[in-house]
């Protein structure tokens, strides 16, 4: 008897409480990223400002995002518009502005910083460069630059591989980080970089199909180069239509992608994503997903994950929109004032500081720090894995040196 | 006979060369090659200690069974097992003892007692027997169902109060606000009250420029503003308010005061019919809370808010804060006894310990078995001698806690174990060290590793064979020679063999 009724209502809590938590958000975070330097990269810092005025329009406070710019484009000397940054060859709107935070600048973007946010950065980073998320956080995560097929490159001299970005979301889908993630990625055969992924609730999208290139948008003459790149202009300019209360979808921003417009194919992946992402533009080669012929490369674009799609709608969850990633506060609650009026402490003599806490967090099981000295050398080297084989090669030039000029004084 | 062009071709004739020496060269190559290669070794090679996987497992396995014991009045001694039931279902993690007793008003933990009508007072609970949903009422009061708008637990909370001049421009400018007699009225009772939970750091500013993102809703000829629902999920202005201090890395909860412009005043909150509500105060789900403070408009052009002004906003804040903390209601059956001055009964401040020890102790697990799922699955992840240590300490953390949670264990104590093991077992987790190596396909290596070694390698082997080449030739000349002189000196009288030397 009592068994049935407890399995029962376990049965029923799971089902709530799955159910809550495949539609509850209640912050969102974005991460911008431009990862290449040099002045004639200046598109990919205006696709990263861009990005950010558009998500800082809809609602998501500074301090939930996370912005990095490989270089100055606004403080080059190159620069003729000292101080600003375009993104249309008119130079309507100065996306660098007058209230802009980069918390990640110049030579402090670097593949390690990147995959550092998933939490595992040191205790001496500030706020604003962390991505202090938790299981009930939306992600935004855009990224350009130069790129391959499954990577992407960092500052010339370093690259990120989709399998580095599959794994640090893992991470952070083990660590209870996320609720969902959107990923964009604008750069060359972009597609390939969110083929790795593996962890659910992740929805992707790229501006590339393998083996194509991304392509930039427009050139400004005073600027003298181009400023923007075709396939974030266009999802730009589709943002514009969305303001902080939109009911778009996911769906109606995929089915805008006008490949002879953006000059290449954009793909979407949905596997990995639990919710449907909406009717969308039914004109549009992508809005037979799920239903039948699916977006293909000569069609208009890639679809990896179609066929999960069509199962999607007919659950009961919501539909995804722009604004679960773009926005800023899901749902608010007005306080009813029949609740029974709070008593407190009304004499003033209960008011008096509050009781010493008791902080759970003062004895922890960390190892002494005598040995942390004694290793700091090790420790070095954990901190940048770079090091070790670095370190061995030098070591063992080092020796040939020494046989080398040992042998040749006692030859002489 | 040798001609001279063989001469300069073996090696052993050029007069600058000796074979020992050349040998010797050759042979500390390969000497320092195989002394450099454990080294290689193992500066190369990522440091993965062995994490106690099977100890992990086998602690998620466990369910902590917080003890609770309850005295319940020979009056109701007959719903003693229906009681024990419904808590069980509610709360799988409640491990209830109930047993009747005679004098349970002097029993020092839950008592049930009979009174006229449905009491709570400390830690005792006055229910009419006549009355038949006591085990539903008990269960609603011991393990309610934790508030989706509640933050995840954190040991440290800090607190933001910001008053918010919409446009002081605009007429009339508050620079002031008895903030610290508020706090102390409104918000210490809390946080000393659930100051064994959580600690608090409190934090407040005045503003006078923060202009809304939108433009309220003008009623009944622009006399009145309102607020629809979608405006209050957009009404914080985050592009332009800094709301808090960055200054730590803790979950903070905010509370705005906002005081609109005296140009669009009062601002009122919709409901979503469009008729105005009673409430001038929302809430933000694990963000915090805002109080819209219409102030009616008199003479002076700035003014300062006194405790009996800030009243109303306050009590909404403390609302809000107890909210924001996941504190429970009680039932709405239920009343507080006169005789209690506080709103915050023993009941629910030990009911959200009890949820709290839970949440942590389950947390604590799924982190820790994260930690080693990912271990196991990402190969180039290393671990350290810290994520070790911190993985065991959290596990011994959870084992103490276990082993005495059903012997001597207040919830206070119980909660500063679950505290603990969670705080190291995401410290683990979360240990800048484990990054894991960048990942580079096989043909990358190759790519790299083969230039740089393959134009080392070749001389050094190919001088290495043909050493050896020459050392076995040579081997095999002496041993003719050898088998020349045994066989002459087999022939002794007949040859001298001087004469062939």
């Amino acid at each position: 008897m009592r068994l049935p009724s407890l399995s029962l209502f376990l049965l029923l809590y799971f089902l709530l409480s799955s159910c809550d938590a495949s539609s509850q958000h209640t912050n969102n975070w974005a991460v911008l990223v431009c990862s290449s330097r040099y002045w004639f990269n200046y598109r990919h810092m205006a696709n990263a400002l861009g990005m950010y005025r558009t998500v800082k329009r809809l609602g998501i406070p500074d301090s939930n995002i996370i912005l990095m710019l490989a270089d100055d484009a606004a403080c080059n000397s190159r620069n003729k518009f000292a101080g600003s940054v375009y993104a249309n060859p008119g130079r309507h709107l100065d996306l660098y502005g007058e209230n802009i935070e980069v918390d990640y600048r110049g030579y402090e973007v670097t593949v390690e910083n990147f995959l550092r946010l998933v939490g595992r950065l040191s205790s001496s980073v500030p706020r604003s460069k962390r991505l202090l998320t938790d299981s009930s956080s939306n992600i935004f995560i855009y990224l350009t630059g130069h790129g391959g097929n499954e990577f992407l490159k960092f500052q010339d001299n370093e690259e990120v591989s989709a399998h580095d970005i599959a794994d640090a979301f893992h991470q952070m889908y083990e660590g209870g980080r996320y609720n969902e993630i959107f990923f964009m990625v604008d750069t060359c055969q972009a597609n390939s970089m969110y083929s790795k992924f593996y962890s659910p609730g992740i929805l992707a999208t790229g501006s590339s199909v393998v083996g194509e290139n991304s392509y930039s948008h427009e050139n400004d003459y005073d600027i003298g180069v181009a400023v923007i790149d075709s396939y974030t202009h266009y999802v730009l300019e589709y943002m514009e239509k969305v303001n902080k209360t939109s009911r778009l979808t996911m769906a109606d921003l995929f089915t805008s992608y006008d490949v002879p417009k953006i000059g290449s194919h954009p793909g979407v992946r949905s596997d990995l994503f639990e919710r449907p992402l909406g009717p969308g533009n039914p004109n549009h080669p992508m809005s037979e997903y799920g239903r039948g012929r699916g977006w293909t490369v000569e069609g208009g674009g890639e679809w990896m994950g179609r066929e999960i799609e069509a199962g999607k709608n007919g659950r009961v969850l919501r539909e995804t929109l722009i604004t679960d990633f773009f926005g800023g506060v899901v749902d608010v609650d007005v306080n009813n004032e029949d609740d029974a009026e709070l008593r407190l402490f009304e004499d003033p003599e209960c008011i008096s500081t509050p009781k010493a806490p008791l902080s759970p967090s003062t004895n922890t099981y960390s190892s002494p720090p005598s040995s942390r000295s004694s290793s700091s050398l090790l420790d070095t080297l954990d901190t940048y894995p770079l090091l070790r084989p670095s370190l061995a090669f030098i070591l063992l030039g080092a020796l040939f040196v020494l046989v080398f000029s040992g042998m040749t004084s006692g030859r002489s | 006979m040798m001609d001279a062009e063989s001469r300069f071709r073996d090696p052993s004739s050029l007069f600058f060369q000796f074979d020992t020496i050349r040998r010797y060269i050759i042979a500390s190559y390969w000497v320092l090659i195989t002394l450099a290669l454990p080294l290689w070794w193992t500066t190369t090679s990522i440091e993965r200690l062995p994490l106690p996987t099977s100890e992990v497992y086998a602690q998620a396995q466990k369910k902590l069974e917080i003890p609770l014991a309850i005295c319940v009045d020979s009056a109701f001694s007959s719903h003693i097992t229906s009681l024990q039931r419904s808590i069980r279902d509610a709360a799988s993690y409640l491990d209830v003892q109930a047993h009747p007793g005679q004098d349970c008003s002097q029993f020092p933990g839950y008592a049930i007692l009979p009174g006229e009508q449905i009491l709570v007072e400390d830690r005792k609970l006055y229910y009419p027997p006549s009355a038949d949903n006591l085990a539903s009422t008990l269960a609603s009061l011991l393990a309610p169902k934790m508030d989706h708008r509640a933050a995840q637990y954190s040991p440290r909370f800090r607190l933001s109060f910001t008053l918010l001049n919409e446009d002081s421009s605009a007429g009339q400018v508050i620079t002031s606000w008895d903030i610290q007699q508020a706090i102390a009225r409104h918000i210490h009772p809390i946080t000393s009250a659930l100051g064994i939970l959580h600690n608090y750091t409190i934090e407040s500013q005045v503003q006078y420029h923060a202009l809304l993102a939108f433009e309220p809703r003008s009623l009944s000829n622009g006399t009145v503003f309102g607020l629809t629902p979608e405006d209050l999920t957009i009404f914080i202005n985050s592009a332009e308010w800094t709301l808090s201090s960055s200054s730590s890395n803790d979950p903070v909860f905010h509370f705005v005061l906002f005081i609109p412009s005296a140009r669009r005043r009062p601002l009122t909150i919709l409901n979503s019919d469009g008729t105005p509500s009673s409430s001038s105060a929302f809430l933000i789900p694990q963000w915090g809370g805002i109080v819209i403070l219409n102030l009616p408009p008199p003479p002076p052009t700035t003014l300062h808010l006194d405790l009996p002004d800030l009243q109303s906003s306050f009590s909404s804040f403390s609302r809000h804060l107890l909210t924001l903390l996941g504190f429970p209601r009680l039932p709405p059956s239920i009343s507080y006894s006169s005789s209690s001055n506080t709103s915050l009964s023993s009941w629910q401040i030990d009911t959200l310990l009890r949820q709290r020890i839970h949440e942590n102790v389950i947390q604590s697990h799924n982190t820790l078995q994260s930690t080693v799922t990912l271990v196991s699955q990402i190969d180039g992840m290393p671990v350290d001698e810290q994520v070790q240590s911190q993985v065991q300490g959290s596990l011994s953390t959870l084992h103490e806690l276990f082993r005495y949670a059903s012997v001597n264990l207040t919830f206070a104590e119980m909660l500063a174990y679950s505290a603990q093991a969670l705080t190291l077992s995401s410290k683990a987790f979360f240990h800048p060290g484990m990054l894991a190596m960048l990942y580079f396909p096989a043909e990358h290596k190759y790519a790299v590793y083969t230039p740089l070694f393959a134009s080392a390698m070749i001389p050094l082997l190919a001088a290495a064979l043909r050493e050896i080449a020459a050392w076995r030739k040579e081997r095999r000349e002496a041993r003719a020679v050898g088998d020349v002189r045994e066989a002459t000196s087999g022939d002794g009288p007949k040859v001298d063999t001087k004469s062939v030397l």
